[in-house]
């Protein structure tokens, strides 16, 4: 299957969620979504193992823009799908796709302790990258994070000295 | 039990890690075990996480660069290319096509020393060390390689935006081919020995067994995918920097065992060395690098390369300045991660850190992501104190 077929393929595949498909890259397609539609239109693009979940992609767009943008990767060949849901940033929530991608687990896990988005389902929502004495509510990836707030201070032993 | 607290129906879970749960580098496994069958798996990781993805949005691109080829240890040149090849991409800019070839070169010559780390790891894991100084031994040959065509042993930093650092002289080329072909009847040495050695076998064959659909449907890349007869490797089905014009043969095994892992890194080694063959054969003359801007047009680009472990997915968003909004980097070891606990459930305990091992984990490069404490007093160490205390230490 050339670029192009799979490119029409993932359209097909994607068509019944949304006509907004975008060609950003002659191997890359943008596939932005309400997250209602997320769990079907990710479905559709892995049936029959046509692609895989390569990863998830969270970004800040700020807090003046108010909004975080999830980034679920699809890869099949060389064509990456790219399905963009927007969540809002005072109640950021995105449901799990581990019922339909097992793997994923970690790549959730990563989105919650970085960014503070709870993902709604995840069989695991354990810290998998952060320290256990990582502050809680502190989420490093966040645009507005601040690195002092995440400051441990080690007792100083007087036996060391 | 031995001292008989704890009863029959209640869950042991044996805690492997994080000090080297199989090879010298930190992750903790929790493993509920019924006997010695385990029946249950989870991972807990970070022990090496270093906030490189955020350490990236305050960094121009040229610093990130320099910080994304210690994303891995082992597999340095394939995150700094990767870098190259997505600002480039971003900035529209394309390397010479002789900074591509040499960039394949230098890749071939990563994966060779990759794939003899990975050989010796998983023969001291199953005990056989005789095989482990071996390949280790003979991996100093690839080293030196390394050291003469870039200044280092590991992280070469080959790299630069917009092309290479190093050149190829004709003499350098001839250590090269001379290295290469000790290097090859080497390998062609441990793909006997791990396919007959008897003890060897009853610790790999038919030992963490996956098949090609568990693989698809676990998401897992590289040579373990290609070892349960996934025909999955971007430098044939998205063909990046100079493969376009060097064309490799994908490795694949169908057996899907620990065996089946080590036959497909031994012959994808002997691969390695066509390849490296093939560009000092057909080096592009030309100019090892382009002009490059600082700053970098707004847009985001994704790239995709096959590193030694599998797939490396890059993706970097530019908001028109000399700096990264978002840089998100996806190691094969994380995709590759998911299959060890689910590979183990079933298996004895002791066959865990062979299982562990097949994937050839790379924990740094799964972890990367800063925290700055003291150890030394009750002050907080601020990025520029810390610089400045390195300074002046190793002056």
């Amino acid at each position: 299957m050339s670029t192009e077929e799979r490119i029409a393929e993932a359209r097909a595949r994607l068509a019944p969620f949304t006509d907004a498909v975008e060609e950003a890259a002659p191997d890359r397609l943008n596939a932005p979504l309400p997250v209602e539609q997320l769990l079907p239109a990710a479905a559709a693009l892995i049936e029959g193992q046509w692609s895989y979940l390569t990863t998830i992609t969270g970004t800040d767009l700020g807090p003046e823009a108010g909004e975080f943008e999830v980034l679920y990767h699809f890869s099949s060949g060389a064509l990456v799908t790219t399905v963009r849901v927007r969540i809002p940033r005072d109640e950021p929530a995105v449901p799990s796709v581990c019922g339909l991608i097992p793997a994923a687990s970690f790549y959730e896990r990563e989105l919650m302790e970085m960014f503070g988005i709870v993902v709604e389902g995840t069989p695991n929502p354990d810290r998998l990258f952060l320290p256990d004495d990582w502050p809680v509510g502190v989420y490093p990836l966040r645009k507005d994070f601040d690195p002092s707030e995440a400051t441990v201070v080690i007792e100083k032993d007087p036996a060391n000295d | 039990m031995i001292n008989g607290n704890v009863k029959p129906a209640e869950k042991f879970v044996v805690p492997i890690g994080p000090q080297h749960p199989a090879l010298k580098e930190p992750g903790h496994f929790e493993l509920t075990i019924d006997g010695e069958t385990v029946t249950a798996a989870s991972a807990r990781l970070g022990y090496a996480h270093r906030g490189i993805e955020k350490g990236a949005e305050s960094r121009s691109y040229v610093q990130t660069l320099y910080m994304m080829e210690r994303v891995c240890g082992i597999c340095s040149h394939i995150h700094g290319t990767a870098f190259s090849l997505v600002v480039e991409k971003l900035a529209g800019v394309e390397a010479p096509p002789r900074a591509q070839a040499i960039r394949v070169l230098v890749a071939e010559l990563e994966r060779i020393h990759s794939h003899l780390l990975w050989v010796g790891v998983g023969a001291h894991e199953a005990g056989f060390d005789a095989l482990f100084m071996y390949s280790w031994r003979d991996r100093e040959v690839v080293m030196d390689i390394l050291e003469a065509l870039t200044g280092n042993r590991v992280n070469y930093s080959a790299n630069v935006l917009g092309g290479v650092k190093c050149d190829v002289t004709p003499e350098a080329a001839e250590t090269i081919l001379k290295g290469v072909d000790f290097l090859e009847e080497r390998a062609r040495q441990y793909l006997e020995v791990v396919q007959s050695d008897a003890m060897f076998l009853r610790r790999t064959r038919g030992v963490g067994t996956m098949t090609r659909e568990e693989a698809l449907t676990l998401g897992v890349v590289g040579p373990t995918a290609r070892a349960s007869g996934v025909t999955q490797d971007l430098r044939k089905d998205a063909p990046y920097a100079a493969y376009p014009d060097f064309p490799i043969n994908v490795i694949t095994e169908t057996a899907g065992d620990l065996e089946a892992r080590f036959i497909v890194r031994v012959k994808e080694t002997i691969e390695s060395c066509r390849i490296i063959r093939e560009v000092l054969a057909n080096l592009p003359e030309g100019e090892l690098t382009t002009r490059m801007p600082r700053r970098v047009k707004e847009g985001e680009a994704i790239v995709r390369l096959e590193a030694p472990r599998g797939e490396v997915f890059y993706y970097v968003q530019s908001d028109g300045t000399d700096t990264a909004k978002r840089v998100k980097v996806r190691t094969p070891t994380i995709a590759n991660m998911a299959s060890v606990l689910h590979l183990s459930v079933g298996h004895q305990l002791a066959d865990v850190p062979m299982i562990l091992a097949g994937i050839d984990p790379c924990f740094s490069c799964n972890d990367r992501s800063v925290r700055l404490t003291s150890a030394h007093g009750n002050d907080v160490w601020t990025w520029e104190k810390l610089r400045q205390h390195g300074i002046e230490a190793y002056r």
